[in-house]
């Protein structure tokens, strides 16, 4: 593409390129770099949303009805949010932006063989507080988006959802807020048969040798929503052998929608509920790729991810996260980490090591 | 049969346990130290008291009280009064209709235990320094006490004493039988100070290392940590090996065809005897027998596990069970090389998950325990298989020189007499031979024989309770720890299984799930009821078992740790593994549905019918 200001495709992005689209469309952009089977995409920069703000003449409809609006109180907030929404979800997004959008998104349809292939849209927060601000109800995420047409709604949908209620509260509450902004990725979407998320290490015991997988039926939504209770799988990471499981009922999973656009939520059929839903094989590539993806940002990581439905492994393995684990105690706070071998044995029998107390 | 009746902690009190119908004074078989007198009942009914059903499975014949005694003093010897190892002393015993319990005795003073730690760290501390020299020394001891025990005469008595006597070149008869008695037992003694020596030091060099693993990596299998210390080339191993070869060569040289499934090691020998090859066959046989056949048929406590000298048809039935599956084209190595590939896959692999500064203690550890591991796995072959074997047929020679005077009715009952009695029959054997007087042991001794086997029969239908006596608050004892997996953790596990249960929980020793129909089995002999495809449970399993491991789909055991004989089998095999469950065999009736998961160690009960 001869002249992108406000797109890239993911594989070229890094965490060099954060501050200008977002946390998430820059990971998928290191995973790639490090050889991790991500699906294509590509991403939008805070400049598509500020061109967007500033053709379109929103940015004086935002400073009113944020100027009117009183803090702590619920309707006046909401009242703001739902003015400014309104005039976002009417405003045309910029030719010059539309039109990168359609040349990226023709090229994943060239890479995945089908004219309208389906997308996720999801919003790609900026800043050094994003896990917060995630949490603050910044991300949106809309699934099996195909066209041009709607592919450039979801994405005006996620800028949209940095006006949320929650998400005008969360600023004002920092006080001196930056300017609102926000990226957006769009990626090919995998019609997951199976998918979750897995820690490369055990999140309870703080365990690096395990990696904990949890895994269902269907599209990510089931698993990462917590709408269903997922097989849970400790696996060692040195001989790939389940260690500890846990299989749950699932009873219901994400499809996509019939009708080729959007995921439905259904019952699952009750012969497929009580069984494992990763088989020997599934569980031997995800310990392979959660490993790798560890060893590329050398920390542990919390990952989701898919595999394709029909699809063989490792092929079919995709994955479309990975964050740091953050909420990890450190393994066993009193452990002997290291030391004099010797007189460690004989504290198993019950010598007291010089500093006082029997281990 | 066992009382229910709480004691003042969580198991019943040794003094409830009523004795079984049928075998009031059973406790004449056993001195007057190993029984719960009712001199000591407030002292011993505050002790933990567990059954020892690793090397005890079985209610203990009168004789084999040795194989308490001696132990007990090698490891307090070594334990207390050598290492003094800090928190504890030694172990006491005690029996309780036929079965042995036993306790640790800690030391409870801090002064106490700071001066033991002294001692203990400086004389430790040399043996590990030193540990293959003087390993190396063990073995040439232990060489010397076996050959010593094997040349050990036992002497007839005369009609007239040979010429040597008269030329004074050798003593009288008399005394010769009693001081091959009395050297008989003390070498007994002796192999079990020799067997102590090392082994609470090898054992405590793996608890750390699996402890040290324990800390940095919770989740760490014990089996990862037991198959990273495991030796590859272990001698424990050597005996099978040799059978293997050995088929391979009977093909090789054609004389398969003699191995019959069903034939009898003295058929299948006389067939052999017929061919040039077949008798070349046989002197290779020879050569392997010393020492290898000296393997047990079980784990050598008990007078009745021999030798495969003893027993040939166990080696054979592995003959024959080898050559069917070469014929079939089956591989009947073992695949050391991808064993040790995967041991050091295991450490590297968990290596290289630890921080730096805890990677040069896991190397440390490690090191010391490949160090001293061969010990722990190769002292059972020298004391428990070897000499125990050998020791035991010497006493059987002494049997037989009773029974040739009447004072038996059959040499082996001499192991149904405590070790006192037989010198004391021996006593009044020699004297009476001397003086020519008619001895009253022939009509003494055989009527109380009888009784006490009449008695062993009944206490064998008993299922002893896993523990008795009060609960520990803590488990101090390391040996305790080490040696039977008594943590706190498996004593409230006890302790639940006191109110019953549909389920028991053990070590998770080889992982996997399967389903399958239980066979108990109480002893070796019965290994041969065993099905294809049944789920063996049992007290504990050891060597002589190897030939069923190719027919069971899991095993389920009441005593051991993940380094438990069937622990480690099961592994090789691939078949999940349950151990430690303190009372599988007595839950658990043959023919009922069980779920063995190796992987989390918990045995369910799937339906209540059971022939057993």
């Amino acid at each position: 593409m001869a002249e992108a200001p406000h797109t890239q495709t993911l594989d070229r992005l890094r965490s060099a390129d954060e501050p200008a689209f977002g946390g998430k469309s820059a990971s998928l952009g290191e995973l790639l770099a490090g050889g991790i089977p991500v699906p294509p995409g590509f991403a939008l920069s805070t400049s598509a949303f500020h061109a967007f703000v500033r053709e379109s003449g929103l940015q004086r409809t935002i400073d009113d009805a944020l100027s009117h609006m009183t803090i702590g109180d619920v309707d006046s907030v909401s009242g703001a949010s739902r003015t400014i929404s309104e005039a976002m979800r009417h405003a045309p997004i910029p030719t010059a932006v539309e039109e990168e959008i359609a040349a990226r998104y023709a090229d994943v349809a060239e890479a995945a063989g089908e004219p309208e292939p389906p997308v996720a849209v999801r919003s790609s927060a900026v800043g050094e507080d994003s896990e917060e601000a995630t949490f603050a109800g910044q991300q949106e995420t809309y699934l099996w988006v195909r066209g041009v047409g709607h592919v450039c709604d979801a994405v005006r949908d996620c800028w949209v959802s940095l006006f949320s209620p929650t998400a005008i509260s969360y600023r004002a509450r920092l006080g001196a807020a930056p300017e609102p902004a926000m990226g957006v990725t769009v990626q090919l979407m995998v019609d997951a048969g199976v998918s979750g998320v897995m820690f490369t290490c055990n999140p309870v015991s703080g365990d690096r040798s395990m990696i904990a997988i949890n895994a269902s039926w269907g599209l990510g939504l089931a698993v990462v929503g917590g709408e269903v209770t997922p097989d849970d799988l400790l696996v060692s990471k040195v001989t790939g052998e389940v260690v500890r499981e846990h299989i749950h009922s699932k009873e219901l999973e994400y499809v996509p929608d019939p009708g080729g656009r959007g995921a439905v939520r259904v019952d699952v059929p009750a012969e497929r509920r009580d069984v494992r839903c990763l088989d020997e094989d599934a569980i031997a590539a995800l310990v392979d790729v959660g490993r790798k993806v560890e060893r590329y940002f050398g920390s542990a990581q919390d990952i989701e991810w898919a595999i394709a439905r029909d699809a063989s492994v490792p092929e079919g393995v995709y994955i479309v996260q990975s964050r740091p684990v953050t909420t990890t105690k450190p393994a066993v706070a009193e452990k002997p980490a290291g030391g004099d071998a010797l007189s460690m044995v004989m504290a198993t029998f019950g010598v007291k090591s010089a500093g006082g107390g029997q281990r | 049969m066992a009382s229910t009746t709480p004691a003042t902690g969580s198991f019943p009190s040794p003094y409830e346990v009523e004795t079984l119908p049928g075998c009031e004074g059973w406790e004449e078989m056993y001195p007057y130290y190993g029984r719960f007198l009712e001199s000591r009942r407030e002292a011993d009914e505050g002790r933990f008291w567990f059954w020892n059903s690793m090397h005890f499975p079985e209610p203990m014949p009168a004789f084999d009280v040795v194989c308490i005694d001696s132990p007990y003093q090698g490891i307090g010897s070594w334990q207390n009064r050598v290492f003094a190892v800090p928190p504890a002393m030694g172990i006491d015993w005690r029996v309780v209709n036929g079965y042995i319990y036993i306790t640790g005795n800690p030391v409870l003073d801090p002064e106490k235990v700071a001066e033991r730690a002294e001692v203990f760290q400086k004389r430790a501390g040399y043996y590990y320094e030193n540990w293959d020299e003087l390993y190396g020394k063990w073995r040439s001891n232990m060489e010397q006490l076996i050959k010593e025990l094997s040349e050990l005469e036992v002497p007839d008595l005369p009609e007239y004493e040979p010429d040597a006597v008269v030329s004074g070149e050798q003593n009288t008869s008399f005394y010769r039988v009693q001081d091959a008695y009395s050297r008989t037992l003390r070498m007994g003694d002796l192999m079990w100070q020799h067997h102590f020596e090392l082994l609470l030091l090898g054992y405590g060099a793996y608890a750390t290392l699996a402890e040290f693993c324990k800390a940095n990596l919770p989740d760490i299998p014990d089996q990862h940590i037991a198959q990273m210390v495991a030796g590859i080339d272990v001698i424990l191993f050597r005996p099978d090996q040799e059978l293997r070869r050995l088929a391979r060569l009977a093909i090789e040289t054609g004389v398969d065809g003699a191995f019959r499934q069903g034939r009898t090691p003295e058929e299948i020998d006389a067939e052999l005897a017929t061919s040039e090859a077949g008798r070349a066959w046989l002197e290779e046989l020879e050569k392997v027998k010393e020492p290898w056949f000296h393997m047990a048929t079980g784990d050598g406590l008990y007078h009745f596990y021999r030798s495969w000298l003893d027993e040939p048809s166990i080696p054979y039935a592995s003959l024959i069970g080898h050559i069917a599956a070469l014929q079939a084209g089956q591989e009947i190595e073992r695949p050391t090389e991808q064993i040790r590939e995967e041991r050091d896959r295991l450490a590297n692999g968990y290596r290289e998950l630890l921080d730096e500064s805890a990677q040069a203690t896991f190397d440390d550890l490690l090191n010391l325990s490949r160090k001293v591991f061969p010990y722990v796995e190769e002292h059972k072959f020298f004391c428990d298989y070897w000499f125990l074997t050998s020791w035991w047929n010497k006493i059987r020679e002494f049997g037989a020189l009773l029974a040739r005077n009447g004072f038996l009715e059959d040499g082996e009952d001499v192991f149904h007499l405590t070790r006192h009695e037989v010198a004391s029959a021996l006593d009044e054997l020699t004297l009476t031979w001397a003086t020519g007087g008619k001895p009253a042991g022939p009509t003494h001794w055989p009527p109380i024989v009888a009784r006490r086997k009449e008695i062993l029969e009944r206490f064998k239908e008993w299922n002893p309770p896993p523990a008795l006596g009060t609960a520990p608050e803590k488990v101090m004892d390391p040996t305790l720890i080490m040696l039977w997996g008594i943590t706190d953790e498996r004593v409230r596990d006890w302790a639940s299984q006191v109110e019953g249960g549909s389920s028991l929980n053990g070590a998770a020793a080889s992982p996997g799930t399967i389903e399958g129909v239980a066979r108990v089995v109480r002893s070796v002999d019965q290994i041969g009821d065993v099905r294809e495809g049944e789920v063996l449970v049992c007290g504990s399993t050891s060597p002589a078992w190897a030939p069923i491991f190719s027919k069971i789909s899991a095993t389920v055991t009441d005593v051991g740790g993940v380094m438990s004989h069937a622990a480690i089998v099961c592994r090789e095999y691939g078949l999940p593994a349950v151990v430690g469950t303190g009372r599988a065999t007595a839950t658990i009736k043959t023919g009922q549905r069980v779920r063995v998961d190796g992987t989390n160690g918990v045995v369910t009960i799937l339906d209540g019918d059971g022939d057993g």
